[in-house]
């Protein structure tokens, strides 16, 4: 009996929450396009979203399509087949890896410095202080930050993509005596249209879950210091999961449309 | 909160590098897909397409010109395959060449191969229709593979029987592996052949080292080897030689036959030769022979000397006196 109240407060908190962070998302959509826009502070959260998460980004892009490569050539050689080295390494991180790996690093970084720093706004009543003052916090705050995330987000993954396959085209050129212009010629023979836009749609979503999610936790942080440690921690996995449900989703959309 | 400078230029240079790296990857893509260039549609047939998609390489004699824009199922039996191709390929793919499928690669994706035909035709212009020629796929390849795997079956079935009778020593080929007395019979011929073998190469190059040392240009053997006209009369030559020897063999059958008569005391010849009689009848014949011309001799002195006949005898003189001074004056 006492499990079954347990799963059901649980199911109830669950489904509570997801409530909550519609009615997040709705007043968010609702105030982006309302007067004033908070245009310096959305300037300057894309700053430090993305030109603060580039050289994150870079370096594990790089390294990533270094040991993907290095990791996915013996196979490949087994079978005869590493002429196929650039095309599946393109297509594996242009669709999913790049995108996926680089909303993960950005949840981890940009997702939990907001949730902290919004969480330690609350508990220090900056945000009601905000309130008095007659700027509107959400505005100022929730949808400069959702905004850039939802746009830098998809910018840091292309970099990630093209940085990835540098770190790719390095490696085949070292190990496969592959020149770049070869590489990138068969790179842009495996791509298509369907390779690249449902990855670039879908990175939106991330970036915008990311905001969502963290400033989700951190403008509704109670309790106080110990709450914006959990606000930074629940942002960063409410973000992950959040990430590969849209992802899954996204996916499954495009195989419709494109035939993926 | 304000914004530096130097923040907004790094924002802005962050901006517009991810969005033109984004675009540059469009545009080579696109470029690729000929999205970007003037295209012509040119269209073909066939019966199956073996999973060829709208999107997959055109190509003309290994070049990538285009792509496949759509595959329409027109009857039960065929498919039209609409290919979008660069405008400037106008003037180089002409009406009579023939689009193939094939895969790019072993696990490749599928493309359609254009493949120039020989004879002179006009070149193809857009909405034109080329043939078609449809070479064997992987389930006719596969088809094929399993009517040969069971060959292979029948084959290796057999081939079992075989062994196992050989291995028993049944048959020709199973004795030849299995009895020894055989084997030792066939090392003992070997050998013999090698030395035959080896003896045949000595005299071939004693033979060689002969021909080699024969001087063609005045020796016999070169005037025999090399003049058509002594070659001829060695032609006369032998044929008169058969004929000689054809008479000599008739000689001496009746030779033969003659002696054969001799010692069998027919003829005369036996009579002289055999007959002990004979020869003392003869030789008493010859000694009164002798004896009597001794006598007839002395008769025609004694006649020299008569009277009657001596001026006869004188007479004969003189005219052999005359004679031979005749003779010295000559």
């Amino acid at each position: 009996m006492n499990a079954t109240f347990k799963i059901s407060s649980k199911v109830n908190l669950f489904f509570t929450e997801v409530g909550d962070v519609t009615f997040f998302a709705i007043r968010f959509f609702k105030q982006v396009f309302t007067r004033p826009f908070e245009t310096k502070e959305f300037l300057r959260q894309c700053y430090l979203m993305g030109n603060r998460s580039l050289l994150l980004v870079g370096v594990t892009g790089f390294i990533l399509g270094l040991v993907f490569t290095l990791q996915s050539r013996p196979t490949l050689m087994e079978f005869g087949a590493q002429s196929w080295m650039p095309s599946m390494i393109s297509i594996s991180i242009v669709r999913e890896i790049g995108p996926v790996i680089t909303a993960l690093i950005c949840a981890g970084r940009i997702g939990s410095g907001i949730g902290a720093e919004l969480g330690s706004m609350r508990v220090t009543e900056q945000i009601d202080a905000m309130e008095v003052s007659g700027t509107n916090p959400f505005k100022y705050l929730v949808v400069t930050r959702i905004l850039a995330t939802t746009l830098m987000l998809p910018l840091l993954i292309i970099f990630g993509d093209a940085i990835a396959l540098v770190g790719s085209a390095i490696v085949e050129n070292l190990k496969g005596a592959v020149s770049f212009q070869l590489y990138f010629n068969q790179v842009f023979e495996a791509l298509a249209f369907s390779d690249i836009i449902p990855a670039t749609v879908k990175s939106f979503f991330f970036g915008f879950a990311i905001g969502l999610i963290g400033c989700y936790k951190g403008y509704n942080c109670n309790k106080g210091t110990v709450g914006v440690g959990e606000a930074s921690n629940a942002a960063v996995v409410y973000t992950s999961m959040l990430l590969f449900v849209i992802d899954f989703i996204a996916v499954f959309v495009s195989d419709i449309f494109f035939e993926i | 909160m304000r914004n530096s400078a130097p923040e907004k230029f790094k924002l802005g240079l962050f901006v517009v590098l991810g969005t033109a790296l984004l675009v540059a990857a469009l545009y080579f893509i696109g470029n690729r897909q000929n999205l970007f260039t003037k295209n012509i549609t040119i269209y073909t047939h066939f019966r199956n397409v073996n999973g060829l998609q709208t999107g997959n390489n055109v190509r003309y004699s290994g070049i990538n010109i285009g792509t496949v824009a759509k595959t329409v199922l027109l009857s039960d039996t065929l498919i039209r395959v609409e290919m979008r191709v660069g405008e400037k390929l106008k003037n180089v793919i002409k009406k009579n060449a023939v689009a193939t499928i094939g895969s790019d690669g072993l696990v490749g994706s599928m493309i359609v191969n254009i493949i120039p035909a020989q004879g002179t035709a006009g070149f193809i212009s857009s909405h034109d229709t080329i043939q078609s020629y449809s070479k064997i796929g992987v389930n006719d390849m596969l088809t094929t593979l399993n009517v040969t795997n069971e060959n292979a079956a029948l084959l290796t079935s057999d081939l079992l029987k075989i062994t196992s009778n050989i291995n028993e020593g049944k048959g020709t080929l199973g004795m030849l592996i299995t009895d020894t007395v055989l084997a030792s019979q066939f090392k003992q011929t070997l050998f013999e052949l090698r030395k035959t073998s080896e003896g045949a190469s000595q005299a071939m190059s004693s033979l060689n080292e002969m021909i080699a040392s024969v001087n063609f240009s005045e020796s016999l053997a070169g005037v025999l080897l090399s003049d058509t006209a002594s070659g001829v009369k060695m032609k006369s030559i032998v044929a008169n030689l058969e004929k000689s020897s054809e008479k000599m063999i008739q000689v001496t059958d009746h030779l033969n036959h003659l002696l054969s008569e001799i010692e069998e005391g027919k003829g005369t010849l036996h009579y002289l030769t055999q007959d002990t009689t004979l020869v003392q009848n003869i030789d008493s014949t010859m000694q009164n022979i002798k004896s009597g011309t001794a006598r007839f001799n002395e008769n025609m002195e004694a006649l020299k000397h008569n009277f009657l006949l001596r001026g006869y005898f004188k007479k004969l003189e003189k005219e052999q006196r005359k004679a031979l001074k005749k003779a010295d004056q000559n």
